[in-house]
């Protein structure tokens, strides 16, 4: 434990604690430690991890609605696409750029850039539909330098260098692990069909056996292992397992 | 607001002679009336301070209404906050305009279904939406620039989408069903907070015993529910007494936090309160006293406030929540943290707006608010004529002012001296404990966060620290040092957080300036860990979302020595400067007995001579294996809360460093406990693609959970109720520590001067959103 | 025909001329345009050249557009930052508080309901009497506008006016925390205004005379060396007197407000915004006559008269820049602290000046 005093000032050590402060803004106003950025002009270096607006891949994209399901804010919601499956839109107006969306996607869909500063005149406008993520989207910029942020054993300091900074990164896409769904119990299964209805590839298809009792059969090469049929199943049958 | 509000402004500058001039010396003088109602504001201040500074474009920060001409919307307009934008709004000499920045003054962001939100662009016009959460500096001045470009006439928005086309092969051919809601619920759960559990605690149970004997008859049951956690069941009628026994003799002599749940499924209310003491052995024991009362309008309860003082704001919180009245406490006349018009938002039949996952044509992405209808304020008739009587002076500061934070100080000034303040809080009230009882347990890890963004990790830490201890995760030791690198950087930015906001307090601007240009450097590390400034989200069950690269933790050991410079000139005019020491010295002093009977925690508490820090208390992460000292101090004024933080803020540099220095030891390995990631763990050492499926479904055995953290001001406990069923939590209770320090707030400020006020708020780092939640 | 040289003389304004000699020549090859003559001989006469030009009206007027700017880059400077910038930023955004002007003198007044109409308008404008009126007093060099032997006494009763003005304006705003302001400001005033006088007091029994030429040309070595506690006094006592830190108790924006200007806006408030830097204008230039050898300095060759001129322009600008400059240093007082600070230390430290005046005068030095 270590007790702290308050520090006690008498009269010859407060003149000379003024005198400090005075000449530290004179030595200030002389040789400043600026660490301003300006901003319009210059842009801060934001690192290649920084979790900016989101582009969006749908080659990539299983339509697992796990970034839909994980998003805090619920700022994706999904949108049918003309192949008639689900992709995300992003509603900037409530996204809080946690990138749980990012780091859900299993396949890598979804991916960050340094996009960050941007200006809406209106609150309709803030919401991407899918097919606005697909390519760069265009921000007004005035930078004409770059500045970065060093900081080595002694102090702080700015890195100016003339060059624009670039807000797209490439990014390693998460290690895949190919899944696919099987049916763990096929007795209990009662028919519904929920799983073949929800499953965006197709890969559920159902048959007629005797007695008009309803077969499931899953294709194993369709099937992407988004999980929905697992999640939606109504007796909880199904399982997501290793391909 | 009229159609067409949104131009006006514009018009009023296009008409008259001299409208270039005065466009021109419009656009290059918007000075922001900041409104500083949020989170947001951190950043707001990070672009005003040296990191940015938005000076620079003719924007100079002026707090008050009449001589302001663009007021920045810093985020959250709750109900109660949504009157006084108003009336600033209408304070402010035309022409004037509004930028909202922040998620949450747009479609809510994070608290998009709260009870307690409104939205901005229903209560004035607003020229400009920055989205963020927070937004980052470079948004904000994108912002400014934007107004300015459209009072040149270049009204736009500054990004442009390319639309391209989307495939139209590879689906099914048709549309498949739309899934469910990935949340589930337990109808009718058993809802049990003393779930006895096996635990190696030869203490606990002499405890046990000896409180049984003490107790006689006044208790149901007493149990065992975890390592320094023991539930006590009583009857309504015995509680008092039962916590008059224990203060008595066990010398539990403080509250923690005092919760209420709700199970109207078998028509009763838990109401419980838990009790610690500072007393050496029984610092790391936390016992539950609870009981049930039958669910009706308006149950009636003991207070106890009589015993504890500390328990005063949070009973009157209870109050608004469940509508139970606490017969003793005096404020329960009125809402404390709610607006009048809510009633009673955390009884479960009280429903928030379900998430939809389908973009529908025509459904609005937001439920419809409804505004407050009228525009008053009001204080207490009662409270007004009292003070008239005794020539008292009542002065109303905030919730819109300089000085204010975002509550309302209602002060009696008898000349200069100060007589009484009635705080008024919940002007950021977004009901935090209501939405995390609708979301996913890893949705509520960013949730909680934005209690308090100027102490991020450590937010997170508490909440996810309650989870492994539920599920008993074991948590990678890499993991447990990189945690504690982020909590004390975490406790470092909050510490340089309000030494800025002191030094405001008492007018110093440069002091402001210094420590935010360290926090700048700061942020910088953290968005080089987490990639974002100051909402990392980034403390997972199980460990850590990514490892950190040997960069950044050069840059964070370098951080360490290269804070010495600029902090030796913050020291040099701010710290030891006489006008300082006269401000602060012997101001607001709080004896020993007199912090603990308000319940202060943390730093302050420590400043008034209780050594009691939960990193030493029950040490978590990897704080026992680390060399550093708790520092307490004897003065309890102003001035020793603020070099006692100071003081242990040099300790979290040693522990930073230390920590650092560990993990660079450390061979790379896992960051995330491998029971989290499951049959992904081969694929990955971190979560990333895998995030929904490790936690999508987590749900916590049946019981509470408590986990006390030391955040950057104080205690901070999580309590999490979980029915063993549902993935999502049954209900989570928050108690943060400037909640707990605002009645010694209250208690410091009585009797010192009006400007004292201040030195003793500053002191006391009291970070409105995090009391409010 | 009317000869302009008779019309000169005859009015009196012939043999008071500031002697410009850098300019002399090209003045001499006016004269064929009568009015033009007329004209530069009125301008350059030194009663009119010191009301309109300097240091009256027209640096008044250049200062007020600038020194806010010096004062806000160079509190930016010292704070890490840039301060005001971009507006012409290859020109440091020098012409800010142009803009800041035109936007309030364009901006919508607003009077409250509460406030008292009349005065509530008024006050801004009348305030300028006590801040222009001692203008007359001050040379720049051998340049005044109204000479009198008391001129010191003036200036001083007018200064002290000041703080009733302020007062006017936080009662006619009629708002809880101008009340506070004001109440504070008569406070400061009464805690300032003694120690303040003596501090003068004692310079002027230093020098004998209450005549600003006279000062000027008796101080052979400066009064801030001679008497350095008078000038400390009268220093601190200006930072009370313009409510600078650490004195800044009356508007103190983070407890009050701002304290009597919290009701105002729009040119109104424009006009109060810079009251402050125009009684600190005042105070700046009493100062530099008291103790910085006025416009004494060596003359810049070609310039006679303008050479005082811009030698006493130059110490003003120094002496507001510390005066302004202390807000980047320090934090506020306390009103108490503030009080006591001006009923004990500074009341002893302006005795002691008075006494080493005194001593001064006695012993022969002067
Ligand atoms: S998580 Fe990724 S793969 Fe799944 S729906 Fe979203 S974008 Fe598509
Ligand atoms: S970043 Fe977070 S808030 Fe934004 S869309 Fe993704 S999950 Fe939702
Ligand atoms: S939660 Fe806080 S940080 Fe996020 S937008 Fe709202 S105010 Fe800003």
């Amino acid at each position: 434990m270590k007790k702290v005093t308050v520090p006690e000032q008498g009269l010859g050590e407060k003149v000379i604690r003024h005198a400090t402060a005075i000449g530290v803004a004179m030595k200030e106003s002389v040789y400043p430690l600026t660490a301003t950025v300006f901003y319009p002009r210059e842009r801060k270096k934001m690192p290649d991890n920084f979790r900016g607006y989101l582009m969006f891949d749908p080659d990539k994209c299983i339509s697992c609605w796990e970034c839909a399901f994980v998003c805090p804010a619920n700022a994706i919601q999904m949108k049918v696409a003309p192949n008639k499956r689900y992709y995300p839109t992003v509603d900037y107006g409530k996204c809080i750029f946690c990138h749980f969306c990012v780091d859900s996607c299993s396949g890598g869909a979804l991916k960050t850039t340094k996009i960050h500063d941007v200006a809406y005149k209106d609150m309709d406008e803030m919401l991407t539909l899918t097919e606005e993520m697909l390519e760069e989207p265009e921000i007004i910029r005035e930078d004409k330098k770059s500045v970065e942020y060093v900081i080595d054993e002694h102090d702080l300091h700015l890195k100016r260098v003339r060059e624009v900074d670039t807000l797209f990164v490439a990014v390693t896409p998460p290690v895949e692990i190919p899944m696919v769904s099987q049916c763990i119990d096929r007795a209990s299964c009662i028919g519904c069909r929920v799983c073949e209805e929800v499953c965006e590839s197709g890969a559920i298809s159902s048959s007629t056996e005797q007695r008009g009792i309803l077969r499931m059969k899953i294709d194993t090469d369709k099937c992407t292992g988004c999980g929905l049929c697992v999640k939606e199943c109504s007796m909880r049958i199904l399982r997501l397992v290793k391909k | 607001m009229e159609e067409g509000d949104k131009d006006r402004n514009i018009r009023i500058l296009r008409s008259g002679v001299f409208t270039p001039l005065r466009r021109w010396g419009t656009k290059w003088s918007l000075w922001p009336c900041h409104f500083v109602t949020s989170c947001c504001g951190v950043e707001l201040a990070h672009a005003f301070a040296c990191g940015f500074d938005g000076e620079r474009l003719g924007t100079l920060n002026m707090g008050i209404s009449r001589q302001a001409n663009f007021i920045i919307v810093e985020g959250t307009i709750t109900r109660k906050m949504a009157r006084a934008l108003r009336i600033v709004w209408e304070q402010m000499p035309d022409p004037k305009f509004v930028n909202v920045i922040g998620a949450c003054g747009q479609r809510g962001g994070i608290f998009w279904n709260s009870y307690n939100l409104t939205r901005p662009s229903e209560i004035v016009p607003v020229d400009f939406f920055i989205p963020g959460c927070p937004i980052t500096p470079e948004g904000l001045l994108r912002g400014v620039r934007a107004v300015q470009e459209k009072i040149e006439g270049r009204d736009r928005t500054t990004i442009k989408f390319k639309t391209a086309e989307l495939p139209s092969e590879g689906g099914k051919g048709k549309e498949s069903r739309v899934p469910t809601t990935a949340k589930i619920f337990a109808p009718t759960p058993l809802i049990k907070v003393d779930v006895p559990k096996e635990v190696d605690w030869d203490f606990g149970e002499d405890l046990v015993k000896s409180l049984k004997a003490q107790l006689g008859g006044l208790y149901k049951s007493i149990t065992i529910t975890d390592k320094n956690r023991i539930a006590i069941k009583t009857t309504p009628e015995n509680l008092v007494k039962v916590v008059r026994e224990l203060s008595g003799t066990t010398g539990i002599d403080h509250v923690k936090n005092v919760n209420v749940i709700d199970v109207p499924h078998e028509r009763k209310f838990i109401v419980e309160y838990m009790v610690s003491s500072y007393s050496e052995e029984l610092m790391p024991v936390i016992i539950t006293v609870f009981t049930e009362i039958g669910r009706e309008a308006e149950p009636v309860f003991p207070s106890l406030t009589a015993l504890w003082e500390s328990v005063d704001y949070s009973e009157r919180e209870m109050h608004d929540f469940f509508g139970i009245r606490f017969e003793g406490n005096e404020g329960m006349n009125g809402k404390f943290l709610l607006a009048p018009e809510t009633q009673t938002p955390l009884r479960k039949d009280f429903k928030l707006e379900e998430e939809r996952y389908v973009l529908e044509d025509g459904v609005p992405f937001a439920p419809k608010i409804e505004l407050p209808s009228d525009l008053k304020m009001p204080v207490s008739e009662e409270l007004l004529e009292e003070a008239e009587k005794s020539d008292d002076f009542v002065v109303l500061v905030g919730p819109h002012h300089t000085g204010s934070g975002h509550l309302r100080w209602i002060m009696r000034l008898k000349g200069d001296l100060i007589v009484d303040i009635i705080p008024d809080p919940g002007y950021v009230h977004r009901s935090m404990e209501k939405l995390a009882e609708n979301r996913l347990y890893i949705q509520n890890i960013p949730l909680f966060e934005r209690a308090n963004i100027s102490d991020p990790f450590n937010m997170n830490l508490g909440y996810v620290r309650a989870i492994e201890k539920a599920l008993g995760i074991e948590v990678p030791e890499r993991a447990k040092y990189i945690r504690t690198i982020m909590a004390e950087l975490s406790r470092i930015g909050a510490f340089f957080y309000d030494s800025g906001i002191l030094s405001l307090f008492t007018g110093h601007s440069t002091g402001f300036m210094y420590v935010w240009a360290i926090r700048e450097m700061i942020l910088e590390a953290v968005v080089r860990m987490t990639g974002s400034r100051c909402t990392p989200s980034f403390i997972i069950p199980g460990g850590i979302r990514r490892d950190i690269s040997d960069d950044v933790l050069n840059m964070t050991s370098n951080f360490t020595s290269a804070i010495n410079k600029r902090l030796r000139k913050f020291e040099d005019i701010f710290i030891y400067n006489p006008v300082f020491i006269a401000r602060t010295k012997g101001v607001g002093v709080l004896t020993r007995e007199e912090a603990i009977r308000y319940g202060i925690v943390g730093p302050f508490l420590r400043a008034s001579g209780v050594d009691y820090d939960i990193r030493k208390v029950e040490p978590y992460e990897a704080y026992d294996k680390l060399d550093w000292e708790v520092t307490t101090g004897d003065a309890g004024d102003s001035l020793g809360r603020y070099m006692g933080r100071y003081e242990e803020i040099k300790q979290s540099l040693r522990i930073l460093k230390q920590a650092v220095d560990a993990v660079k030891r450390m061979p790379r390995g896992a960051v995330i406990s491998e029971e989290v990631l499951g049959e992904y763990r081969e694929a990955s050492k971190d979560i990333k693609g895998h995030l929904f499926h490790a936690y999508g479904n987590l749900v916590l055995p049946k019981g509470e959970w408590t986990s006390v953290t030391e955040a950057g001001r104080g205690t901070l406990l999580y309590s999490i109720i979980s029915d063993g069923e549902s993935n999502v939590p049954y209900r989570v209770r928050i108690v943060t520590p400037c909640w707990m320090n605002l009645r010694g707030i209250i208690e410091a400020s009585k009797g010192e001067r009006v400007a004292d006020f201040w030195a003793v708020y500053g002191s006391f780092g009291y970070f409105p959103p995090e009391a409010d939640r | 025909m009317i000869d302009i040289n008779t019309v000169i003389t005859g009015l009196g304004i012939a043999g008071n001329q500031v002697s410009i000699p850098i300019i002399q020549q090209m003045l001499d090859l006016l004269p064929e345009i009568p009015m033009i003559k007329l004209i530069i001989s009125f301008i350059l006469w030194k009663p009119f050249f010191a009301a309109l030009i300097c240091p009256g009206f027209t640096t008044l007027g250049i200062l007020l557009l600038f020194f806010p700017w010096i004062e806000r880059k160079l509190c930016g400077r010292i704070q890490w930052r840039v301060g005001p910038h971009e507006i012409v930023w290859w020109l440091g955004g020098i012409i800010q508080l142009l803009a800041d002007s035109l936007r309030f003198l364009f901006q919508e007044v607003i009077v409250h309901k509460d406030a008292h109409r009349p005065y509530f308008l008024q006050f801004p404008f009348l305030t300028f009497i006590p801040a222009l009126l001692p203008l007359m007093f001050i040379p720049a060099g051998n340049i005044v506008a109204i000479e009198t032997p008391y001129a010191i006494q003036i200036i001083l009763a007018v200064v002290c006016l000041f703080p009733l003005f302020i007062l006017g304006l936080g009662w006619a705003s009629n708002s809880r925390f101008a009340f506070i302001g004001t109440v504070r400001e008569a406070f400061m005033y009464f805690a300032y205004e003694v120690p303040f006088i003596i501090a003068v007091l004692a310079m002027i029994v230093l020098y004998g005379t209450s005549d600003p030429v006279g000062i000027a040309t008796k101080q052979t070595i400066w009064g801030i060396i001679l008497n350095p506690i008078a000038a400390l006094t009268f220093f601190i006592a200006a930072a009370m007197a313009t409510s600078r830190m650490p004195f800044e108790i009356p508007e103190a924006e983070q407890e009050l407000a701002a304290g009597p200007h919290v009701e105002y806006s729009g040119i109104a408030f424009g006009l109060i915004y810079v009251l402050c830097y125009e009684k600190a204008y005042v105070l700046a230039g009493l100062m530099t006559m008291l103790f910085l050898g006025g416009g004494s300095g060596p003359a810049i060759a070609g310039l006679g008269d303008l050479s005082g001129v811009i030698w006493f322009l130059l110490k003003v600008v120094i002496v507001l820049t510390t005066l302004f400059v202390l807000r980047a240093i320090y934090p506020r007082y306390r009103l108490d602290q503030g009080l006591s600070i001006g009923w004990s230390a500074m009341l002893s430290l302006s005795l002691i000046a008075l006494a080493l005046s005194i001593v001064l005068v006695l012993g022969g030095v002067i």
